[in-house]
């Protein structure tokens, strides 16, 4: 796979007011790979993407797409970008197909072909005649997809762009843009706060944090199947032996205690001499349980689980 | 310049597929028939009617205007006696030449060149939505993250107004012949207008006649639509577009009246906007010129102007 980096963002800042909402931001987004934005509410998702576009004026640093400065090059920049910000708003009391329609003119060169391959790839056939006043939020969703591809651009960015899909639309949309990045070497940068999304559907994770990039990993790395400190839950017959034994091992770990099981967080390599001290107390195993730790432990434990900034 | 065709085409069409644009014509039309109905029935076109004796009736109403001038002569008004050495001469051309004074479908279509007024509130509500609209949507953030540069988006946008205005009055004046003609009769439609200069009776093409009172209708037109556009791109806020507009369009001779007795009140906009004081009135101020207005209007047209262009270009779009 390619690596060619093709959005850069360079020590990017944003201030508003007096307020520093981005805080030197860098990151690249690659060719072929689905870069995750991930980030509490307020934590500068909306406003990074809104910078990328040229939206809005970024304070200071750069971003470049495909080598070009959204700021000193804008048309070249933008000619190769794609996507939605925010919500995908179209005009209402147009049909999908004139809103696409719309959109095709601003490029010059669109044939009617493109649009109706578009439309089919987003599944909108049935309705794309319709005026989008009468639209679902996920039809308008898959509207607000087929805009940002149309002009087959090779950065799309999408903001939050699984809001208001059902179970099927997500799994659909997931697969269209794993083909984007993988057959059509697409860069793509999606923003959420659903963790267990971006764990399915990215190559890279980023996290943002009160304007801060507080850490970038693979979603492999992230998930660190070597992890060796988890929580391990015994089933027993007896958890105040259980508890016991155990407190005696560790003095300062907590236990957590249901009626028939005990659990604690503990180095893995250590379960055989739990399970020996237990039967040495006399205490029956009857099933042991390792805990991954998920995206979302992770994530939490990065943003120290904090809310809104 | 492909793109840039392709940008008003954008606009026109997003103009002509809002409900609001045909309620608006719709109004207008139905307007200018009961224009037509109230034209007939008492109206100025009701006492204007060509009778055979028309040549009598004016040699009759030469003779009256002929006592009252000499009675105002004698006290020395100017004003009115132009007035009435205008209409007698008007009426003796009309007798020399046969040309029986006829209300007819010119008539109407020049009496009711006043909806041109009309037009302009239209315009202006099309022009304060046509920016804050996209703001107010959210559509702005899909529109501007093309490879086209922002100005290009504005100019299409305002070119876009200017061409849903001059569609506007054709479909006034078009209306306005229909019904004119109807209620009327589409009889002389080659007559004159006759002018009147230098105390000399000239005529006048008469589609002529009625363009150059379009034009100067039109002036005001320009210049409140320019000024609702820089609201609307400025504020973002197609109420307050509209409002500020309209309070200005009809608050604004008023204005100039208050202010009358400063010099300064001859720069300001609502004193230069009715053109037609310098061919058939008197201007706000002693000694101002067309030339002079046409100088002040244009100052303003590229002020509002720079001033839409300047904070679209420069502001965050962050809607
Ligand atoms: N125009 C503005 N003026 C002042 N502060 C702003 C402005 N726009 C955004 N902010 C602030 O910037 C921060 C980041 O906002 P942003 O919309 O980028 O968050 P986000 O990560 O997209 O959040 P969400 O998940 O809720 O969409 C917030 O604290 C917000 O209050
Ligand atoms: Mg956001």
């Amino acid at each position: 796979m390619q690596t060619k980096p093709v959005a850069q963002f360079k020590n990017i800042k944003k201030r508003i007011g007096s307020k520093l909402i981005i805080d030197d931001i860098s990151f690249e987004v690659n060719a072929g790979e689905i870069f995750g934005f991930l980030g509490p509410n307020g934590a500068g998702k909306t406003t990074t993407i809104r910078m990328l576009f040229g939206l809005i004026s970024i304070s200071e640093g750069e971003i470049s797409v495909n080598g070009f400065s959204i700021t000193d090059d804008f048309e070249k920049a933008i000619a190769g970008m794609g996507g939605i910000v925010e919500n995908p708003e179209m005009y209402k009391y147009l049909t999908g197909y004139q809103n696409l329609v719309h959109y095709a003119r601003m490029y010059g060169n669109l044939t009617k072909e493109r649009i109706d391959e578009v439309v089919a790839l987003v599944g909108l056939e049935q309705r794309i005649k319709d005026k989008v006043k009468t639209y679902s939020l996920g039809m308008r969703q898959r509207l607000g997809l087929a805009q940002a591809i149309l002009h087959k651009p090779s950065l799309i960015v999408l903001d939050e762009p699984t809001n208001g899909l059902d179970p099927a639309g997500i799994h659909e949309f997931r697969m269209h843009l794993r083909q984007l990045a993988e057959k059509e070497n697409v860069a793509v940068l999606v923003s959420s706060h659903l963790l267990g999304e971006m764990e399915l559907m990215c190559d890279r994770i980023g996290i943002i944090q009160n304007g801060k990039l507080v850490d970038i990993q693979t979603v492999n790395d992230f998930l660190a199947k070597d992890e060796v400190v988890m929580r391990v839950t015994f089933t027993v017959d007896d958890v105040i032996k259980a508890k016991a034994c155990l407190n005696k091992l560790y003095k300062d770990q907590d236990t957590i205690v249901k009626e028939t099981s005990i659990s604690i967080l503990m180095d893995t390599v250590r379960i055989p001499d739990i399970v020996t001290a237990f039967v040495h107390e006399e205490i029956r195993v009857s099933g042991i349980d390792k805990e991954t730790q998920t995206l979302e432990d992770k994530f939490l434990k990065i943003t120290g689980g904090s809310g809104i900034a | 310049m492909r793109r840039m065709l392709n940008l008003i085409q954008n606009e026109n069409m997003k103009i002509y597929h809002q409900m609001s644009t045909y309620i608006m014509l719709g109004l207008m039309i139905v307007v200018v028939i009961a224009g037509g109905f109230i034209s007939t029935n008492g109206g100025p076109g009701q006492q204007a009617t060509t009778n055979s004796d028309w040549r009598t009736e004016l040699t009759e109403q030469n003779t009256n205007l002929q006592e009252t001038l000499k009675g105002i002569q004698s006290q020395g008004i100017a004003v009115e006696s132009a007035q009435i050495e205008k209409l007698i001469k008007t009426n003796n051309y009309r007798l020399e030449h046969n040309l029986p004074p006829e209300y007819g479908v010119w008539g109407f279509v020049t009496e009711f060149s006043v909806l041109v007024d009309l037009v302009s509130l239209f315009v202006i509500i099309i022009a304060a939505g046509i920016v804050a609209g996209e703001f107010n949507t959210g559509t702005i953030k899909l529109l501007l993250i093309r490879p086209i540069k922002r100005w290009k988006v504005l100019l299409s946008k305002y070119i876009a107004v200017l061409w849903f205005a001059f569609v506007a009055l054709i479909l006034l004046f078009v209306a306005t012949f229909v019904v004119g003609g109807i209620f009327h009769s589409f009889n002389g439609l080659n007559q004159p207008y006759l002018g009147y200069k230098n105390g000399n009776v000239t005529e006048i093409n008469m589609l002529w006649h009625i363009f150059i009172n379009y034009a100067y209708a039109c002036v005001n037109l320009l210049m409140m639509v320019t000024f609702a556009f820089m609201i609307s791109a400025v504020f973002r806020n197609n109420t307050l577009a509209v409002g500020i507009s309209l309070f200005l369009m009809f608050t604004g001779n008023l204005l100039v009246g208050l202010l009358s007795n400063y010099s300064w009140v001859k720069y300001i906009l609502f004193a230069n906007i009715n053109l037609t004081v310098y061919t058939d009135g008197t201007p706000v101020v002693k000694g101002m010129t067309m030339t002079f207005s046409l100088m002040v209007l244009a100052v303003y047209f590229i002020v509002f102007n720079l001033i839409s262009w300047y904070v679209f270009m420069k502001r965050d779009v962050a809607t």
